[in-house]
């Protein structure tokens, strides 16, 4: 994308006006807490 | 005016408020069972006039799991038609159809239950019998909801027809979606009743292929899990939105989403039977990687609505990591009861995962660990939202207000179930890891070492049960303010709308044909060779067993 052309940067800025750093950590947080609750089980079910 | 603010005209409220009646008298009947099983459970009470603990739980299963959700399920989502594709006259009569039918079909099932003729719990295994009636009327359900399901196909095509070109509205999309993927269910189960059931029970048949009956009810037993909480999806991506004043985060990942849910819902059936015998393995696994590909929608429908409530608040002006989150609407139980149903859906989620992992499914197979798991989704996910829904829906229907008072009745109602269900769901998932089984009755059985482990779990379950009831007496006596009393007014219908500069959604996601025809390729590739095994190689059918319970 040349620097210099703002039609073509207009895309780009929209894209990132609205900030989902939020979002991110959440998803992150939800992501380790199946793992955790996964592995838990399974070494549960391995110690059986 | 707005459309949310436009009230539905008399003839179409009272068609919507009809199965919301029939919704609520269930929650009181079903509730009181569940109540009364815990309390069996806990070992200090015996039921009264020799009442038959499987009754109860055969009516609990059957009233809440398949009579409060499908009619909660058909009114909300004929109203979501209503208001955004109309219905026309004559759809609304077949509409009232649908209702007198699946209301019939009910009554013969709950009467036939109630007699104890059919104490055969909601799944109605094989080789337990029960009276024909019970069977019929579950039949009546079924047909009832098709003639729901084939209203809800022409509402949107006529809608298309005259808006040739445009997008369809999101709603009316899912629920069309929902319809479509509970038709493909249920076939399943018309044709397990129909062909085996019916016939056996009425002595037609001597024996019943025990096998083939419980792969077609799991074929539609999955999809039933998803039958329910669509709507509850349908609430979280189009309507929370305009509750918290934002807009839809996308309308594409939306349907993508749905349209997920509709491929990889019913081709997984199997995994509710991987310690059954008689089925290949290998197609118990293939089941079990199609039931992982459920994950994705559901992840995208997570990370769907977090970004939701961070967009709406950065737009309101929040610019701290998590600052939007302190400013949601608490206070509206609009957005309370379903975002409490949110959180739940993270450790139901995680369950359903752990459950459907092929080897460790053994062990919580047949354990209480299963009804804390469902417990988690439908009985907290799933009702917290329906929840969340009534308190716009009833009013707006009536047209009557959610007072502040009833608002506040309403949020204490969202904790006082909140915490009720975390003692019982709770209780019940540590002590099926602890090896307690689920379904039966309170025994003590002959005084194993293990079973006196379980007993303080089962008293817990009695104390979170006895509170869930009364979450359900307050919600009961809500929709009773909300249906006949609370002060006349207009509540808004709130339906959210999609950002200005939103991108256009791809039109392939309209392509209907595409997606049934996945659905069908998907289904008859995870179904027909272990279907064939079954009915080529099964154990000889089986008699009918009235007995210990049953008949």
């Amino acid at each position: 994308m040349g620097k210099g052309n703002p039609k073509q940067q207009q895309p780009s800025q929209n894209e990132s006006s609205i900030n989902l750093k939020g979002t991110f950590i959440s998803v992150m947080l939800l992501g380790i807490f199946i793992l955790i609750a996964w592995f838990g089980l399974y070494a549960l079910f391995l110690s059986r | 005016m707005s459309k949310n603010y436009l009230l539905f005209s008399k003839q179409e409220s009272r068609l919507y408020m009809a199965f919301m009646h029939v919704t609520f008298a269930s929650l009181l009947i079903g509730g009181l069972m569940g109540l009364l099983q815990t309390l069996v459970r806990s070992g200090k009470f015996t039921l009264p006039f020799g009442i038959d603990y499987y009754t109860l739980l055969t009516v609990h299963g059957v009233i809440l799991g398949l009579v409060f959700t499908t009619f909660f399920i058909i009114g909300f989502q004929n109203s979501l038609m209503g208001k955004t594709v109309g219905i026309s006259d004559k759809q609304r009569k077949a509409a009232w159809l649908a209702f007198w039918i699946m209301l019939i079909g009910t009554a013969m099932a709950a009467v036939t239950i109630l007699v104890g003729q059919a104490s055969v719990l909601y799944t109605f295994y094989a080789p337990l019998r029960a009276h024909p009636a019970f069977y019929i009327g579950l039949t009546f359900v079924v047909v009832g909801s098709w003639i729901a399901a084939f209203v809800n196909f022409r509402q949107l095509y006529v809608w298309k027809k005259a808006h040739k070109g445009e997008k369809s509205p999101l709603l009316a999309f899912m629920v069309v979606i929902n319809m479509i993927m509970w038709f493909i269910a249920t076939l399943g189960l018309a044709a397990t009743v129909i062909v085996q059931f019916i016939p056996w029970s009425l002595g037609y048949a001597e024996t019943i292929n025990v096998l083939l009956s419980r792969t077609l009810f799991w074929y539609f037993g999955h999809p039933l899990v998803y039958f329910w909480l669509l709507p509850a999806y349908m609430a979280w991506y189009a309507i929370i939105p305009k509750i918290i004043g934002g807009k839809i985060f996308s309308d594409s990942l939306a349907r993508l989403a749905f349209i997920l849910f509709l491929m990889f819902s019913i081709p997984v059936g199997l995994h509710h039977q991987l310690t059954e015998p008689g089925i290949d393995p290998t197609w118990k696994f293939i089941q079990v990687i199609l039931t992982f590909m459920v994950i994705i929608p559901s992840l995208m429908t997570a990370f769907s609505l977090f970004a939701t409530f961070e967009a709406a608040g950065r737009k309101k002006g929040f610019t701290s990591l998590f600052g939007w989150f302190k400013k949601l609407p608490w206070k509206d139980v609009r957005f309370l009861a379903p975002f409490i149903g949110m959180l739940a859906f993270i450790p139901g989620g995680a369950g359903g995962i752990i459950n459907a992992s092929y080897q460790m499914n053994a062990l919580v197979h047949n354990t209480i660990w299963i009804t804390g798991h469902f417990h988690l989704t439908v009985a907290t996910t799933v009702v917290l939202t329906f929840f969340g829904i009534t308190y716009w829906l009833v009013p707006h229907l009536t047209g009557r207000r959610l007072t502040p008072k009833l608002n506040k009745l309403g949020i204490i109602q969202a904790f006082v179930w909140t915490l009720g269900m975390a003692i019982m769901s709770g209780s019940m998932h540590i002590q099926g890891l602890i090896g307690g089984p689920r379904r039966s009755s309170f025994s003590e059985y002959a005084g194993g070492e293990q079973v006196a482990t379980w007993l303080n779990y089962q008293l817990a379950q009695a104390v979170g049960g006895t509170i869930l009831f009364i979450g359900i007496i307050l919600m009961v006596y809500i929709f009773i303010q909300l249906s006949f009393f609370a002060p006349r007014g207009v509540e808004e219908f709130p339906i959210a709308d999609e950002e200005e500069d939103a991108e256009k959604s791809p039109k392939i996601l309209e392509n209907w044909y595409l997606w049934i025809a996945i659905t069908i390729a998907l289904i008859l590739f995870a179904y027909t060779i272990p279907m064939f095994d079954i009915m080529r190689h099964s154990p000889p059918g089986s008699v009918p067993f009235d007995w210990p319970i049953g008949r």
